[in-house]
């Protein structure tokens, strides 16, 4: 293997950021961008093709990419990233997960049993996760296990510096109730101890319908509503729908880096999605 | 030989799916995924070569187990639930295992399982746009293509996608009709090539095209002998609802191709899917028929004997919204029936369209349009069918193919 040239196939754009702090030479590609739901991929010829060069996957885990990642595995015929014990690395085994559920029923809708796989915007889980991914590509690539540790080490340095900053700048934004689509900013939220009142999806991955936005409209004319936040791959009607009726602001958050101009890696992605909630909720 | 009427045997299996649903919660990659199929359908006719018949039926009812037996096998169970004439069959769609490790981009596959042949026939009919697969398929590979064999493929290390197998299978379902039950078959009678390319436009779109070339050893018709007696009526019926190709040759030529759109790649609100396929079946005239043709003066083609049989169809589906898809397909088959000593050409154009509500990624109700047009097509003439039909998956998500 050529020096730190690490091939790294990320399922989130998120985890391609993660990977690059972590091995900054190695060459990084990620199966999705912050403008496309990682629950619906299809399993298209272009990421077979990505996965069969791979030494590492990394996914959020959790079971987000159940519907497309067993697929590029057999497909890709890539032993070095079949299990856990090798190549492959799921962000979710490492942390633990909110919302697990004991019984899972399909009446319940999409629901994840392994718990929310959102946890990238959790700064402290993030850093978990970064910890043991130097640690799998130390293990993957034991020549250069110095360099990932050591730039990991690095990576948190900055990164516990700046969670401080995100949380006092955040700090306005404690107890405010907002409505919003899945449950995709869970980690988010329960960081900055914000509420979660409404979900626009009657049931996970069910698309917002007419009776149940008018439910959610009479629930935000009770008037605490702070806004209604979208993120950067979900559809905006149904939340315009709602924040005109209710005269409530609708924010559409960036998803992970490159959900946005500004978010171009994990800090300035973080610092967006504060910045873009300040300015929106704090009049 | 590959239906088991045996009713005890489907209890067999439906018990070893309840014991099993404790663990299917955890559907992780070394658990077993559990998953069954519901296919239920009213329809006020029937297609030529498919499975469905008039009135209310049921589709494939399929329950299938799959897991990674261990970290060098990965293992697969399809068995399928069909009603034909009154009678309830249990078949077996897919029992196979597949290589997880082999190094450098080879995976082996045997058993029994879906050849990887054109673009429709590896993926199950459940996922389908259209209640029937294309004329094509149903004439040509029975509707889709499963036997025992075993499959080498390689897929390259590069940005563009490229796969390339060789396949060899029994190839019962692909022998050519044979009235008499003399005819000593070969016993591995069909093997394959095929190879794939595929990739990215941009972030929106993504393409695939396909060539795949299907050798038939037991292909080729035998000649009709001296003393035929037309049962033509009853030999269609058995033909009409199995999964034996009706249309056979030694070689056949399959080009593929799909191509999907959403915006910024997002399959989340809308989507498009293009796709089309192309078949040639040749060499498929008894081989003594050749010195008959001399005398037999059939216009067009009196010295090359009947033309090759040849299939195609575009589609084209738009998921407009999470809940509602709809879709177009036109499609042909040019087929030649052996009368006596001489081939009829017969003609099949197909349009259809349909529309359907998806209330979730697991269900989906249909409504379907075909408008047939039959020329000496097996008694099918010009006609309109409508099918509703309702296709819901239980258990286990399954990741789906491109």
């Amino acid at each position: 293997m050529a020096h730190a040239g690490l091939n790294v196939f990320a399922c989130e754009p998120e985890y391609a950021a993660l990977a690059q702090e972590i091995a900054p030479d190695a060459k990084v590609y990620s199966a999705t961008t912050a403008m496309q739901d990682p629950h619906q991929v299809q399993a298209r010829p272009s990421l077979i093709a990505k996965m069969r060069q791979a030494d590492i996957a990394v996914c959020a885990g959790a079971d987000l990419e159940i519907g497309w990642l067993p697929m590029l595995q057999m497909k890709s015929s890539n032993a070095k990233v079949r299990s856990t014990d090798q190549g492959l690395f799921f962000a979710a085994d490492h942390v633990e997960t909110l919302d697990q559920l004991k019984e899972v029923d399909r009446s319940m809708g999409d629901v994840h049993a392994k718990g929310n796989p959102h946890l990238h915007l959790d700064p402290y889980r993030l850093l978990k996760v970064g910890e043991a991914l130097s640690e799998k590509m130390a293990q993957v690539d034991a020549d250069n296990a110095q360099q990932y540790r050591q730039a990991y080490a690095d990576f948190a340095e900055r990164w516990q510096a700046k969670i401080p900053q995100w949380e006092a700048q955040a700090a306005k934004l404690k107890g405010k109730k907002v409505i919003a689509y899945h449950t995709s900013y869970r980690y988010l939220f329960n960081w900055l101890g914000m509420e979660q009142v409404g979900d626009l999806e009657p049931k996970p991955g069910l698309p917002p319908s007419t009776s149940h936005l008018s439910q959610l409209l009479s629930r935000a004319n009770q008037g605490d509503i702070a806004a209604v936040i979208i993120t950067s791959y979900q559809d905006d009607r149904g939340a315009q729908w709602l924040g005109e009726r209710a005269n409530i602001p609708v924010l559409q958050l960036p998803m992970s880096v490159g959900g946005n101009k500004q978010s171009q890696d994990l800090f300035s992605f973080y610092d967006s999605v504060i910045t873009m909630m300040l300015t929106t909720m704090s009049k | 030989m590959k239906t088991l009427t045996t009713r005890l045997s489907s209890v067999a299996v439906a018990c070893a799916m309840v014991s099993m649903s404790a663990s299917a919660q955890d559907s992780s990659l070394t658990n077993p995924n559990i998953s069954a199929v519901l296919d239920g359908y009213y329809q006020s006719g029937e297609r030529p070569m498919a499975e469905r018949v008039e009135g209310f039926g049921l589709g494939h009812t399929e329950f299938a187990m799959s897991a990674n037996i261990d970290d060098m096998f990965y293992g697969k169970v399809t068995a399928i639930v069909e009603m034909h004439d009154g009678d309830t069959e249990l078949g077996l769609e897919e029992a196979f295992i597949q290589t997880l490790a082999m190094p450098g981009g080879f995976s082996v596959r045997a058993g029994r399982f879906l050849s990887d042949v054109g673009y429709l026939n590896n993926q199950h009919v459940h996922t389908d746009s259209f209640s029937d697969r294309p004329a094509a398929y149903r004439a040509f590979l029975g509707g889709h293509y499963f036997d025992d064999g075993v499959r080498l493929d390689y897929v390259a290390p590069t940005d563009l996608y490229w796969t390339m197998g060789v396949e060899a299978f029994k190839g019962d379902d692909m022998r050519a009709e044979d009235e008499h039950g003399e005819r000593e078959f070969e016993n591995v009678g069909v093997y394959s090539a095929y190879t794939k390319f595929g990739g990215d436009i941009g972030v929106s779109s993504s393409w695939q095209v396909g060539l795949s070339y299907l050798r038939n050893e037991n292909g080729r018709l035998t000649a009709h002998e001296e003393d035929e007696h037309e049962e033509h009526g009853d030999d269609d019926h058995g033909h009409d609802h199995s999964h034996a190709a009706r249309y056979t040759g030694e070689n056949t030529y399959i080009a593929d191709f799909v191509y999907k759109w959403a915006p910024d790649g997002n399959y989340k609100y809308q989507h498009f899917t293009l796709s089309g396929e192309y078949f040639k079946v040749t060499d498929f005239a008894p081989l003594d028929e050749h010195d008959h043709d001399h005398d037999e003066h059939e216009a067009g083609h009196d010295d090359h004997g009947p033309d090759d049989l040849t299939g195609w169809y575009l589609s084209g589906v738009y998921q407009f919204s999470p809940n509602w898809s709809a879709g177009l397909r036109y499609g042909e088959v040019d087929t030649q029936e052996l009368h006596e000593d001489h081939f009829h050409g017969q003609k099949l154009k197909e349009t259809e369209v349909s529309l359907a509500w998806h209330h979730s990624h697991f269900s989906t109700v249909r409504l379907q349009y075909t408008n047939q047009q039959g020329t000496n097509f097996e008694g099918f003439e010009d006609d309109n069918i409508i099918t509703l039909q309702y296709v819901m998956t239980l258990g286990a998500h399954g990741a789906h193919q491109y």
